[in-house]
């Protein structure tokens, strides 16, 4: 180590830092707003959290207007309940795992509870993706298995097509309509992963593969 | 109560201060990203200082919560200033008589931990600070078997920068 313990004499007498600061200027930085990774996963959560919770006010009451047409009110409605009853539950335990988080646990624990925060809202977009998958599902099977009687509605404005062509566009366009809904999604976990989470898990990585060996 | 706290922890930090410098200057490379990582240091001080209970130095409490966020919580600024390199203004105005030798192998060690990875540089800083092992392994959740392993990899590494 003969190399090193010269520039470790030099790092020992490096003098002070010539940036010293005041208990008046330190005053004012702890005061000052954080910018820090944390603060940031925090709030896109729950800005998820937000819009997951008004996307069902944001559906037209045209659309509940098919799930009266096809009998799936009371389904619909408890669907709602239990849905509510999801949200709460992840609210609580992102909210539960965000306060976990402290800064004096050592720096492997620390990561790993920043990226558990991280996870809860990811669990939860699942969730809702899923759940998405389901409804379509429910949907699809109750249209499909009766389509001369629920024309109507895979065919709103009347053309003038047979049934197998209506039947064929409308499961084209759901598939398209699928596909264009993950892009974005995975284009929005892309930025994020990409902007917030590559360093966390870029050190995470490290200090496991240093307890991995011997 | 909470002016004592406050003004106790303000002196903790103006005697400590040079901890935090010396951390910013091993994760950053410019002026503005050393200020913006000792300002995030610092309200991460005094956020967690009301759950300092005094059974460890305050200096160890302090080397504690720098280097988790420096590793965990800061994120580099995307505000793009042309600025000077930090060896270059740091001992400008220093008062301390100081040898050049020493200058310039200070200055190409922080260029050379400069480019190690985030991990690696906690190592050699805790490593350069003569941190015990036991230390070093309970700041960032290793073994201290790995720790002592993991850190001669880091000082090889190191050492092939330096001298390549």
């Amino acid at each position: 180590m003969d190399v090193l313990d010269k520039y470790k004499k030099a790092w020992v007498n490096q003098p002070e830092d010539n940036r010293q600061l005041s208990s008046k200027e330190i005053y004012k930085l702890a005061h000052s707003s954080s910018s820090s990774l944390v603060k940031w996963i925090f709030i896109i959560g729950i800005l998820e959290f937000i819009f997951w919770g008004v996307i069902n006010f944001l559906v037209p009451d045209s659309f509940y207007k098919v799930y009266k047409d096809l009998n799936l009110e009371t389904f619909l409605q408890i669907f709602k309940v239990f849905h509510y009853i999801i949200l709460i539950a992840f609210l609580y335990l992102f909210y539960q795992n965000y306060t976990n988080i402290s800064l004096v646990d050592n720096t492997k624990k620390l990561i790993k509870k920043i990226l558990k925060v991280r996870k809860t809202v990811n669990y939860y977009v699942y969730y809702n993706l899923a759940i998405i998958v389901l409804v379509s599902f429910v949907f699809n099977a109750k249209i499909f298995s009766n389509p001369e009687k629920h024309l109507d509605i895979i065919n709103p404005d009347n053309l003038a097509m047979d049934l197998s062509q209506i039947v064929t566009i409308s499961i084209i366009s759901q598939i398209i309509a699928v596909i264009v809904i993950l892009v974005l999604f995975w284009l929005f976990y892309k930025l994020i992963y990409g902007i917030f989470l590559r360093k966390l898990n870029k050190n995470y990585k490290e200090l496991s593969k240093l307890d991995e060996s011997n | 109560m909470q002016k004592d706290l406050e003004e106790k922890f303000l002196s903790d930090i103006e005697k400590n201060q040079n901890i935090a410098h010396k951390i910013c200057r091993v994760y950053t490379t410019n002026q503005n990203a050393h200020n913006d990582l000792f300002q995030e240091i610092t309200i991460q001080l005094w956020k967690n200082y009301p759950k300092f209970r005094g059974d460890s130095k305050f200096s160890t409490w302090m080397y504690r919560v720098a280097l988790n966020t420096a590793i965990s919580l800061y994120r580099k600024s995307t505000r793009r200033v042309k600025t000077q390199d930090i060896s270059d203004v740091a001992y400008k105005i220093s008062s301390t008589p100081y040898d050049d030798t020493e200058e310039a192998q200070l200055k190409a060690l922080y260029k050379a931990i400069h480019k190690l990875n985030d991990i690696d540089k906690a190592l050699i800083f805790l490593y350069l600070e003569d941190k015990p092992y036991k230390e070093i392994s309970q700041a960032l959740g290793i073994t201290s078997v790995n720790a002592r392993v993991k850190m001669n990899r880091a000082k090889e590494k190191l050492k092939n920068i330096l001298n390549p």
